[in-house]
């Protein structure tokens, strides 16, 4: 234990501090939280199968604000989306790179900028991430900046919002934070995209932190891509309120990444609120990407549904746990769960963890989880009729997660997952089209 | 077209065929009957290609070809067709989808172009007529949560897509209706010319009547224990396997 509270003094000794945008009386409820909480280790239930160690074993610097060339910006960028896009360099807001307001009446760009709002101050922390979650609380009480949108009511969005994140080392191994805060008002939609991409060969380690607040019958749809590269870690907290009748869509594609840790937490604050939390995952190295989804059904009526699926090559390791609590008075809860694995190889892994807590008892709650290799005689099957069994295997595995895919409603995006997806069914690297590794020194 | 030479294959060390010979020549319809478990599968199996079956001795010529060097997709590219007894469901991927990717590998086997999106479009629909394949079928995932019936039409379906020389039909006849099974029975019929050949695995006289056959044969025990003219068949539907079966045990 001794290391790993030298482990978190180290890290707490990296951040600056008075450097967060919370509020003092916040901020200091954060930090003791913080200093309550240790970092995960082996026998934190929630991180069970997931070890931390290739993270914390490094000695890291506090991301800067670097500036990275144009090109890269462009290359990850959906010009035909005409998107507002907001730009996270190392957790730092880029102003020289984002462009956005394209909708009137919304506010968005730095946490920084906006910590003056009344929104800001009224929702940052209210999801209480920062309670029982190390590194949530880490990232409350440190990230120096973020993305901050503010959706007034009644407002549709009509081009997505694509938040681009950077994490580039310039030759050090490098930490960063950012903190991003998302309030939909009433009856206001948007489509919000979330993009990771690693620029350089140093070790990283991006600790993301987002609350979504989905106020009365507010739909967001919320994307998030991760294409960092072998040496790129990151863990990504996403923490969401949801109020009377909203609707919250999450679609989490992670294709490469060293260690991958994706925690989703709802909390059905209201009554009516539809959630559909779904993801794919596809690593083919020595990847380890860790799902942990966690629904709270506090009341009656509301709906909830996980569908994840990942295809596991080589010598990768994913999990997914799928949490379900469903309170007492929480009647006519529906929540379902679905967590599917095709193992591509004997070292690949795939652990699936359903836990559901039902304290209500007219409800309808399903789960299901398998795990398996390619199904041989379809394979087979394919193969009588021409198909050679490369091209076969690339219609059952685009078939198997392409219902995941499928759901993105942002065609570029779309395209460019399942060009990605593809890419990587036929053994090649998506390389440059996630992630690349800048040479500064060329680049000069 | 097909020669099989002596053909012996087991599964996990358990003899399944005993030496089989065939020879199946252009324009010819072959039936293949004999009691559950015989064998009859499993020789359509290995002459697909199904790698769970480990030939021990034997030969199979197909167009002068050994087609037992080949890979499945070889076979079918080659020409060889086989309707599934148990037709398999591929979750997710579309009719449509499927037998694109199919035909594709079959064009370019032949040395054609793959045809543009309109040319396949009108191709597909032909052929669904031929068997009537319902259009709601179009565009679900391949057998998925299909009946009996219409998995086994979809086997016609894609024989009449991919026209092979050689179309393995095994028991397509079990699960169809009278209706469905005339009218597969018709889109086989259609399918024949003097140069393709088909070999017919039936428990049925019923099928014989609509799709007549050159020679019957009857497997026993992983071997042929007779092989006669179409009425053969009909013999065998009123006196039953007892016989044969006797007289092959005391062999
Ligand atoms: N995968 C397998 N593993 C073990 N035994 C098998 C396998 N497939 C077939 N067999 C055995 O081989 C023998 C022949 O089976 P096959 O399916 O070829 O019979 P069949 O003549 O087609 O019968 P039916 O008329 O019932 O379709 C049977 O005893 C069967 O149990
Ligand atoms: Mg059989």
């Amino acid at each position: 234990m001794t290391n790993l509270n030298e482990k978190k003094a180290e890290l707490i000794n990296l951040q600056r501090n008075n450097s967060s945008p919370t509020k003092k009386d916040l901020l200091i409820e954060i930090q003791n939280e913080l200093n309550k909480l240790s970092l995960p280790h082996s026998k934190t239930e929630e991180w069970r199968n997931t070890n931390v160690n290739s993270i914390l074993n490094h000695k890291y610097i506090l991301g800067k604000k670097e500036s990275v060339p144009l090109k890269y910006v462009n290359t990850f960028s959906f010009n035909e989306i005409n998107a507002d896009r907001l730009v996270l360099i190392n957790g730092h807001f880029s102003d020289e790179y984002s462009h956005f307001n394209k909708t009137s009446g919304i506010q968005m760009g730095s946490i920084k900028k906006n910590q003056k709002s009344n929104s800001f101050k009224k929702y940052y922390g209210s999801t209480n991430l920062y309670k029982s979650n190390f590194f949530a609380a880490y990232n409350s009480a440190y990230a120096e900046d973020g993305i901050f949108i503010h959706i007034p009511e009644n407002v549709i969005v009509e081009h997505p919002i694509h938040i681009v994140n950077f994490i580039y080392g310039n030759n050090q191994k490098t930490i960063s934070q950012a903190h991003n805060l998302i309030i939909a008002e009433k009856n206001s939609h948007a489509k919000i995209l979330t993009t990771y991409h690693s620029l350089s060969e140093d070790f990283t380690f991006n600790n993301v932190a987002t609350e979504i607040i989905c106020s009365e019958n507010s739909d967001i749809e919320f994307y998030v891509f991760e294409g960092e590269g072998d040496t790129a870690s990151i863990v990504n907290n996403t923490y969401v309120n949801q109020l009377n009748g909203s609707k919250f869509l999450s679609n989490t594609s992670t294709l490469c990444g060293s260690l991958v840790r994706n925690e989703i937490h709802i909390d059905l604050l209201g009554e009516y609120c539809e959630s559909d939390l779904q993801g794919i995952y596809f690593p083919d190295k020595e990847q380890h990407i860790d799902n942990y989804v966690s629904i709270k059904h506090s009341k009656p009526n509301c709906k909830s549904n996980q569908l994840y699926k990942g295809i596991i090559d080589n010598k990768a390791e994913t999990v997914f746990t799928g949490k379900v609590f469903v309170a007492p008075d929480a009647q006519k809860t529906d929540a379902a769960q679905s967590n599917r694995n095709i193992l591509l190889t004997d070292n690949s892994k795939a652990h699936s963890r359903p836990q559901l807590e039902i304290y209500a008892d007219d409800v309808r709650c399903s789960h299901g989880s398998t795990t398996g290799q390619i199904d041989k005689e379809a394979l087979f099957y394919m193969k009588t009729r021409g198909i050679p069994e490369l091209k076969a295997k690339t219609l059952l595995m685009t078939a198997f997660i392409g219902d995941i895919i499928e759901h993105i409603t942002v065609k570029p995006y779309r395209d460019y997952v399942n060009y990605l997806v593809n890419k990587k069914l036929k053994g090649q690297e998506p390389e440059s089209l996630c992630h690349v590794k800048i040479c500064p020194a060329c680049e000069k | 077209m097909l020669k099989i030479i002596d053909l012996k294959a087991e599964i996990n060390g358990k003899e399944i065929l005993k030496g089989i010979n065939l020879e199946v020549k252009p324009g010819e319809v072959h039936a293949i009957m004999g009691p559950n478990g015989s064998g009859k599968s499993t020789l359509a199996s290995v002459l697909a290609g199904r790698d769970i079956f480990n030939v021990t001795g034997g030969k199979v010529i197909f167009k002068g070809k050994n087609l037992l060097e080949m890979e499945p997709e070889e076979r079918s590219r080659e020409g060889i067709f086989l309707a599934f007894q148990y037709p398999v469901e591929i979750p997710g991927v579309s009719i449509t989808n499927f037998m694109r990717a199919a035909l594709d590998e079959h064009r370019i086997h032949k040395g054609l172009k793959p045809m543009d999106a309109a040319e396949f479009l009108r191709y597909i629909k032909e052929k669904k007529a031929l068997v009537e394949l319902d259009a709601k079928l179009e565009g679900r995932a391949v057998n998925e949560g299909f009946s009996g019936g219409e998995k086994k039409k979809n086997e016609v379906f894609q024989m009449a897509m991919l026209e092979p020389d050689l179309a393995i039909l095994d028991e397509t006849d079990s699960g169809l209706d009278i209706d469905a099974l005339k009218i597969v029975a018709n889109g086989v019929n259609k399918l024949k010319t003097k140069e393709n050949a088909s070999i017919v695995i039936t428990h049925y006289q019923r099928l014989l009547d609509y799709i007549v056959p050159d020679v019957v044969h009857v497997l026993y025990n992983g071997k042929i224990v007779k092989t006669g003219g179409k009425e053969l068949a009909s013999e065998l539907e009123n006196t039953g396997y007892d016989e044969i079966k006797n007289d092959a045990d005391n062999q």
